[in-house]
């Protein structure tokens, strides 16, 4: 008896040492294998091969369905006219900005001023410098972009490629037509001068239904009510397009005038009842399909916001703003080549960007799909996207390249765009374009990067409501600037100043050069 | 007598040793894969610090660990210069401190009551179902609980201004009024969190001995009486053990709490601007890592450095109920 014990205790201690021998080789298998995994992941994987190219572009929602299937389509054609395939990723923003900083390869990459912001990641050394290569390898690039190549330079050198797109912004009102047109017998004229021309509309809408709110407002504000000045610092400092004085000045939000009294008209209308009471903590009012006045940035031509499937009314559209163009709308989409490239291999993403740029057919491809099953040509040139291609390759035009090149998009066989739409919008924005006078300026924020981000915290304390015509201008604004005073808004605003000055400087050297150089 | 000493009497330093020695390897390899995630996850992002002292100037084409140890010149305290660079310091440490130690001592008081009063419940049924009850908010996300606060108290649609005009009371702009949302956000706060702080203490309870309770009966204790002598003197280390470990995130704020459930209204900021809500709103526009960095690491130093200060004043008050 005792002895048949002893025996057990022995075969369970024989079989848990057993036991933890296995669980140890098995352990040390995991490891091994987990740091191989781990070599190969962080393994400094450089390009694939010589032919393809890395291309990161932005996708809030991440690829589309088809994305892998258009791709491969693109790829035949691209490897048959110019040798180089695309491996095309679709990164959120968050994705993006983790991949420049934690220094992960890629070729191209999508830049702008909003997101993955441009000018910090050139003046950061990022980019490739283009500017001799751009020339030499793709000069049918350098041409089609034009004057265009301003807004990419940094100290001179051209530092990314500016995507052809809509490059300035038109601020429009969207009406309900079948109601003010049709119902109220009010005009709706192509052209409306300014923000106030609306009030007539919102005061008649509002006699007829009390309850309701006529002003589709969110907590983003008016989009694009900013457009009319150069923002620096995320808007805190602004210059204004038109000014008296000869030099344009940096100046506060509280010393521009014209943006002060677009803050109390919109206040006004908060008051009157125009605008939702609750409209600085609503997210957004696209459900409520019973608004009659939206907004709108977009451009001549544009005929995504008349889709009367989409409403349940036909809309109407009217400018009211703009074209404005600055450096920010200029670069409002850009291609980044990594600085790490070797010169061959910049010269591949230039073609390629060329090729996007040149060939139409082969651009409608990484914008719209395959032919056939996403999309198909009306009699115009224009295309129609089906069903299939709006539900599994939605993808924006201006990820993917210049939307210029590509083909206008209809709404329906009914609702045709014009062909030849983007000819006059850049016809328009020589003629009629509001420029700024500081388009070349770029503010280089890392020596006062500290009072930036302590400013930003308070202006996004009285931001929203501001905008929103939620709080009294009058108000709000003298306490929110003596808490930014307090935290060394001063000291920005000459540093701003300094800088602007500095460049203004460079800018009349640089003429004189050129002058001098052509005799 | 005390625990320890009477441990120290106890040991045999020979004979514990050598069984120790074998049962150590075992137990070490059982917490293998635990302390391997604890390596992996909690100690090797730790050069992450680094960040908070250096200017980031990453290199495309080049690794993290070069980008951030070579390529990156050295910032001293510059990326914490933004935190003091607000004039309204005060009153965000103020916020953040004044939630914080609400939160810390109603945290503990209404959970403890919860737990006596649930414990003396006897149907089981009722007991399960008020826990699963009181439980479940723990689970919704903040975002969730801001929409359904927003369904109390929208301006138009919302509930409580819906009540009010029944009595002939006119609406009240609840997101533009800051006067009443310390009180809203507290309660928020307990009534999401009090369920699942209550678990703890109800299983603390459920493990004293049954005939400490009967005995006291039988001498004649009311039930104030029980609680007051049986319950709590009981509940003590658990009480004690959660108070250590909350201290230490006296200077953290729930981000969501204070951001997602007031919808980021700008008129709530002077009652809502707590410390994380500070740096969200300074550095959502430019994603500076050596900035957010220095934020959490000096949350994290105060953070245990109060944890370390709690702990000696709990010992010196109790040793059985200090955690090291």
């Amino acid at each position: 008896m005792e002895k048949k014990k002893m025996n057990n205790r022995r075969i369970k201690t024989v079989r848990s040492r057993e036991i933890s021998w296995k669980y140890m080789r098995s352990l040390v298998v995991f490891l091994f294998l987990l740091a191989i995994a781990a070599a190969a992941s962080c393994g400094c994987g450089r390009h694939k091969d010589d032919t393809t190219l890395r291309w990161v572009t932005y996708s809030a929602s991440g690829a589309a369905m088809d994305a892998k299937e258009v791709i491969e389509a693109a790829n035949q054609i691209s490897r048959e006219k110019i040798g180089v395939e695309v491996e095309l990723e679709f990164q959120p923003s968050d994705k993006m900005n983790l991949m420049m900083a934690s220094g992960e390869y890629y070729d191209m990459v999508f830049t702008s001023s909003w997101l993955n912001v441009f000018d910090k990641r050139a003046q950061a050394g990022m980019y490739y410098d283009i500017t001799d290569l751009v020339r030499e390898e793709t000069p049918a690039l350098y041409e089609s972009v034009g004057k265009y190549w301003d807004c990419a330079k940094i100290d001179g050198r051209i530092m990314g490629v500016p995507i052809l797109k809509d490059m300035g912004a038109s601020q429009m009102f969207r009406f309900n037509a079948d109601y003010f047109e049709g119902k109220k017998g009010m005009e709706i004229p192509e052209r409306m001068d300014g923000l106030q021309s609306l009030e007539p509309f919102l005061k008649a809408y509002k006699e007829d239904y009390p309850d309701q709110y006529p002003l589709a407002m969110d907590k983003g504000g008016i989009p694009g009510y900013l457009n009319f000045v150069e923002r620096i610092a995320g808007g805190i400092i602004v210059i204004p397009y038109e000014q008296e004085t000869e030099l344009p000045q940096a100046m506060a939000i509280w010393d521009c005038e014209a943006l002060m009294e677009r803050y109390r008209l919109l206040h006004r209308w908060y008051q009157a009842g125009y605008i939702h009471p609750d409209a600085a903590t609503i997210d957004s009012t696209d459900a409520d399909k019973s608004i009659p006045v939206r907004f709108g940035v977009a451009w001549k031509g544009y005929m995504g916001y008349s889709n009367p499937a989409q409403w349940g009314y036909n809309v109407k559209v009217s400018t009211y703003e703009g074209p404005f163009l600055s450096r920010q709308s200029e670069q409002g989409a850009m291609f980044g080549i990594c600085a790490a490239c070797s010169r061959e291999r910049a010269a591949q993403c230039l073609k390629y960007i060329e090729l996007l740029s040149t060939d139409r057919k082969f651009r409608d491809i990484l914008a719209y799909g395959i032919e056939g099953k996403h999309y198909r040509y009306l009699e115009n040139g224009t295309v129609l996207q089906t069903q299939t291609g709006l539900n599994r390759y939605p993808a924006n035009l201006y990820t993917t390249g210049s939307v210029v090149n590509a083909s206008v998009a209809s709404i329906s066989e009914e609702i045709v765009s014009d062909p030849d739409q983007w000819k006059k919008v850049f016809a328009e924005y020589d003629t009629d374009g509001i420029y700024s006078k500081t388009r070349g300026f770029y503010y280089d924020t890392t020596r006062k990067e500290d009072i930036i981000a302590a400013l930003q915290a308070i202006y996004s304390d009285y931001a929203t409501e501001l905008r929103t015509g939620t709080s009294d201008p009058d108000v709000v604004i003298p306490k929110m600037r003596k808490r930014m005073e307090a935290a060394g808004f001063d000291e920005l605003l000459e540093d701003v100043q300094n800088q602007l000055k500095e460049w203004m400087e460079r800018g009349e050297d640089e003429q004189a050069q050129t002058e001098s150089e052509e005799p | 007598m005390n625990r320890r000493r009477q441990n120290q009497k106890n040991r045999n330093p020979r004979s514990r040793r050598r069984g120790a020695r074998k049962q150590d390897r075992e137990l070490m390899l059982m917490s293998f894969p635990a302390l391997l995630w604890y390596g992996i996850f909690c100690y090797l992002p730790l050069f992450g610090i680094f960040f908070a002292f250096k200017t980031f100037t990453p290199r495309p084409g080049e690794s993290l660990i070069r980008n951030l140890f070579v390529n990156s010149p050295w910032a001293g305290f510059r990326n914490f210069t933004f935190l003091f660079k607000s004039s309204e310091l005060q009153g965000i440490l103020f916020n953040t401190l004044f939630y914080n130690l609400i939160f810390l001592v109603l945290g503990i008081v209404i959970p403890v009551m919860l737990a006596v009063v649930l414990a003396e419940l006897h149907s089981r049924f009722f007991s399960g179902l008020v826990q699963m009850v009181m439980i479940l908010p723990y689970f919704l996300s903040w975002v969730i609980v801001g929409y359904c606060l927003y369904g109390f108290l929208a301006t138009n649609e919302g509930q409580v201004n819906h009540l009010l005009s029944l009595f002939g009371a006119a609406g009240i702009q609840w997101y533009q009024s800051p006067q009443y949302w310390r009180v809203i956000l507290i309660l928020v706060e307990l009534w999401k969190s009090s369920g699942y702080a209550m678990i703890i203490y109800l299983c603390a309870i459920t493990a004293i001995d049954r005939t400490l309770y009967e005995g006291a009966k039988l001498d004649g204790a009311s039930f104030w009486q029980r609680v007051r002598f049986i319950t709590l003197p009981m509940l003590r280390p658990t009480i004690a053990t959660i108070f250590i470990l909350r201290t230490g995130s006296l200077l953290a704020s729930d981000f969501g709490l204070f951001y997602q459930v007031p919808m980021d209204s700008n008129s709530l900021q002077p009652v809502t601007q707590t410390l994380d809500v500070y740096v969200y709103k300074a550095l959502m526009t430019q994603a500076n890592f050596g900035f957010s960095a220095a934020a959490s690491f000096l949350q994290n130093v105060v953070g245990c450095i109060l944890l370390i200060l709690t702990n000696m004043v709990v010992r010196r008050i109790d040793e059985d109920s200090s955690l090291i």
